[in-house]
């Protein structure tokens, strides 16, 4: 027999495996020198180098660069502390934590971004769980809800109708929301809490401003025709506990960033989305809804302002007649449109398509206020916090859009 | 739990404070490890535990029971009956929704349509790999090149062991169950090599693999509707090859890096494959363990090269179309198995026409050049999910669309194809060496300043946690 397993102590030399000083080159072999038998103790030679010291060096080489890099993230880009990023695995935290609670928001960025929770808190006493998703189709999360038996409470679906009526898919959000019930692997949630934990101190984590995003943004369209990542949306927002999304107060000033984020929406231009595909789109919006309120649950329906450089293109891909009327005039659910709020006009939204960090506050009180008037499942509390109002959030020379 | 994530920081760290605290007894410490080796196979999908455990326990038996065998035919039996269960665990977990729709549509091609239940079974990570190595325990008790593990736990501590346990190398018991006799401690030396080793393979996997290289193959590959012209087609899938590479030695290597760290020594799995000339020899540089693993349970067994020339050929294609099933349960890796066999041939026929042909080294480099474009068309089927995928991007990267789509950004393109080309130049000018061998040679100086640079790159590139590609195998 070649080889043993056994213990003997002729061959505990041989097993020790690892060896101070590199062989000659090419001298190690591998089980690819040893066809047909036992494969012995692998031999791993450790290179004659001062490898503690080097390490030392490293170590504070490491933590000197990371520091300038932490200040450079804090000091010249505006990342923050407390910042920390949405994931797959936080969808899931926020979507099991939506089975129970009162009051859900589904929808894209919009609503992600122009709902305060603390002021929805405030207001009624109910902490809404936020399982909206940027760049994801509402209507399918509505779907989503619309089939999940144990949710009965209040769903607040939050809309940009030509996403809405006009995306076939789900879009972003369909990693985190197909199979969310496997993002809770004991790994993930581990993860997930020295992330947070981490990112509460360090202001640089931030996946927007990862190595190889910088590498591959200096190209600004150089080829025609591609999906540059120049045309991505770069970062926009900040997050906190409770997916609680903010507008990113760099994208609120004029400069680079802010240009750069008006133009990574190309305006929101498309073709029109055709009345069969709204037909089918309120059809099973219908649908979804009856479903939900079968078992005893309730849908509203919210439209977050966009500014008019937007909204001039969203009205000729779908006019509000032909989408949103027709959509409340057909589902059982009542909806609130932002052009019916008054204290919700002319609100600053910096990159033309979400509210400042302030003006969502504002636009949070108005359609709450709003809310409580649609429906008994909420109440507005006897010490709720006075009205709102454009003043609130608007600078005084704040020229409107 | 995957190497690139911040619970295997945490993780890894107490298993080091376990491992050199000075209380325990090398008894307990071997028991701490495999507390740790379940906790880090748990920690993805705790109820597979149990499929560790059976693997481990049928072994252990069917090993014990062969060597207490007084007849060949009970031998062969308790051979059988561990085969049987591991491969069976690896057929139902992996390959019953691809047997179940193989046999539907089989059904469907004479007339008979049959509706099954859906199969929706999640496939346990890693239990190839694992299936592999305790089965080279039996089967090397069987073939008498080995004896059976004298103590349960050192064998139980092999199966589990974290650094190989779900994504190899593939280590076989006579390589690391003697290592677990005698107590492991490495030198500090060895702990800053070995965390020197896991800094590349994080880099390699983080920073290059998950950084740079997959949103180029995904541009290409997962653009339906998409035809990729020649250049879009060739850059996606020669950033596949690095993507392929810069994952799974990646994981190797941090694999390697972290059992030094703790003192053992695990064998290399990769050897510069891309400086390769020839097949046969890119085989004995690429995924070493598994296709020294097929080479000595499957085509030596299968008759090998001791058989005459036709089934020698059989073997070799035998051999690669299982290992191409291997690697997923789609006919997409057969072809990609199927072709590496074909080449594998070709060029077994070649050596024999052209004896003793030797190249100059502008033939070398021609060849491995050669086998090298001959690879990357191996990984169209090996990264395309379908066969109508593959032939999008096989058609594109001959330049037969009619109307090609420009699918890559120039500034992600020219990154991505440094990164390649700096691979396969490393490759060729590493391929008789060890990177052993040249770090003994520079100074430490250059050594520190590179290893600050990959892991401050790894820091600042901050991963997403993505898995391990080799992980769905």
């Amino acid at each position: 027999m070649p080889s043993s397993i056994s213990h003997s102590d002729a061959h505990k030399a041989e097993v020790r495996g690892v060896r101070e000083g590199a062989l000659p080159a090419g001298l190690r072999q591998t089980a690819a020198n040893r066809p047909g038998q036992a494969q012995p103790v692998p031999t791993r030679d450790i290179p004659t180098r001062p490898w503690l010291k080097i390490g030392a060096f490293v170590l504070v080489a490491v933590l000197l660069l990371t520091s300038g890099w932490e200040w450079t993230a804090r000091n010249l880009i505006g990342l923050r502390a407390g910042d920390i990023d949405d994931s797959p695995q936080a969808w899931a935290e926020a979507r099991r934590a939506a089975d129970t609670a009162q009051v859900a928001i589904v929808g894209d960025s919009r609503i992600l971004f122009d709902t305060d929770q603390a002021r929805f808190e405030a207001l009624t006493g109910v902490h809404p769980a936020q399982a909206s998703f940027v760049g994801t189709n509402s209507r399918t999360l509505l779907e989503h809800f619309a089939n999940d038996p144990n949710f009965h409470g209040l769903l607040l679906v939050g809309m940009a109708d030509v996403m809405y009526f006009g995306r076939p898919g789900i879009g972003v959000g369909a990693p985190a929301v197909h199979g969310y019930e496997k993002n809770d692997k004991p790994s993930q949630l581990t993860g997930l809490w020295i992330d947070r934990w981490l990112q509460r101190y360090l202001a640089f984590m931030d996946h927007d401003y990862r190595l190889s995003l910088w590498a591959v943004r200096a190209d600004n369209g150089w080829r025609k025709g591609t999906d540059s990542p120049y045309d991505d949306v770069w970062k926009i927002s900040e997050t906190f506990p409770g997916r609680q999304y903010f507008m990113w107060d760099q994208i609120e000033k004029p400069g680079y960033l802010q240009s750069h984020a008006r133009y990574a929406w190309h305006g929101f231009k498309g073709p029109p989305v055709p009345p069969f595909v709204v037909n089918r789109v309120i059809a099973r919006s219908s649908e979804a809804v009856r479903r939900i309120r079968a078992r005893g649950g309730d849908v509203i329906f919210i439209r977050p302002p966009s500014a008019p450089e937007l909204r001039v293109n969203e009205d000729k891909g779908l006019p509000r007649k032909s989408g949103w009327d027709r959509l409340l005039a057909a589902v059982p659910a009542k909806g609130i449109h932002a052009d019916d709020l008054p204290q919700a006009q002319n609100l600053v939204i910096p990159e033309y398509s979400h509210l400042s960090r302030k003006c969502a506050t504002v636009f949070t009180d108005a359609y709450v206020r709003r809310l409580v008037e649609l429906t008994p499942r909420l109440k507005l509390r006897a010490d709720a916090p006075p009205p709102l109002s454009r003043a609130d959030c608007v600078p005084a020379n704040f020229v409107s859009m | 739990m995957i190497f690139n994530s911040l619970t295997f920081l945490v993780f890894f760290a107490i298993v080091m404070a376990l491992h050199y605290a000075p209380f325990f007894s090398w008894h307990q410490k071997k028991i701490n490890l495999m507390i740790a080796s379940y906790l880090f196979y748990a920690a993805w999908n705790p109820p597979f535990v149990i499929l560790l455990w059976v693997s481990t326990v049928v072994d252990w038996w069917a090993a014990q029971w062969m060597v207490r065998a007084k007849r060949e035919s009970t031998r062969k039996a308790w051979m059988l009956t561990s085969v049987i269960v591991n491969l069976g665990m690896l057929g139902y977990f992996k390959y019953g929704g691809f047997l179940l729709q193989n046999f539907v549509e089989l059904a469907a091609s004479v007339g008979v349509i049959y509706h099954p239940p859906g199969w929706d079974i999640v496939l346990p990570v890693g239990i190839s790999f694992y299936t592999f190595a305790t089965l080279s325990y039996t089967l090397d008790v069987y073939l008498r090149r080995s004896k059976p593990a004298g103590h349960f736990l050192d064998y139980a501590l092999f199966v589990t062991f974290f650094p190989h346990l779900v994504a190899g190398p593939i280590m076989r018991p006579t390589e690391l169950v003697p290592q677990f006799e005698i107590p492991r401690r490495a030198t500090g030396n060895q702990i800053g090599f070995g965390l020197a080793l896991l800094t590349l393979g994080l880099f390699q996997k983080v920073v290059l693999a998950d950084g740079f290289l997959a949103p180029v193959v995904e541009a290409v590959y997962d653009a339906p509707g998409k035809n990729p012209g020649m250049l879009d087609a060739w850059v996606g899938t020669l950033a596949f090859a690095g993507q392929i590479f810069c994952d799974f030695a990646g994981y190797s290597t941090s694999a390697i890096g972290v059992a030094l760290c703790l003192g053992f020594a695990m064998p290399d799995n990769f050897r510069f494959p891309y400086g390769a000339v020839g097949f046969s020899d890119f085989w004995r540089r690429w995924h070493i363990t598994l296709s020294s693993w097929l080479r000595d349970y499957l085509y030596i067994p299968l008759g090998g090269n001791r058989h005459g020339q036709a089934r020698t050929y059989a073997a070799l294609m035998g051999t690669m179309l299982l290992g191409g099933l291997w690697h997923g349960a789609n006919w997409t890796f057969v072809v990609w198995g199927g072709l590496h066999g074909l080449y594998l041939s070709v060029e077994r026929w070649l050596k024999a026409r052209f004896k003793g042909f030797t190249p100059g080294r502008a033939g070398m480099i021609g060849l491995a050049v050669l086998t090298f474009i001959l690879v990357n068309i191996t990984w169209v089927f090996f990264r395309a999910k379908t066969f109508t995928g593959a032939a999008v991007v096989l058609k594109g990267m001959a330049g037969m669309h009619a109307k090609p789509d420009a699918l890559v950004a120039y500034g992600p393109m020219i990154i991505a194809m440094t990164i390649v080309a700096g691979i396969f130049g490393t490759h060729l000018v590493m391929r008789n060496t060890t990177l052993e061998a040249v770090l003994e040679k520079t100074p430490a100086a250059v050594i520190a300043g590179i290893w600050t640079v990959l892991l401050f790159a790894v820091i600042v590139e901050q991963g997403q946690g993505s898995a391990f590609i080799y992980f769905a195998f």
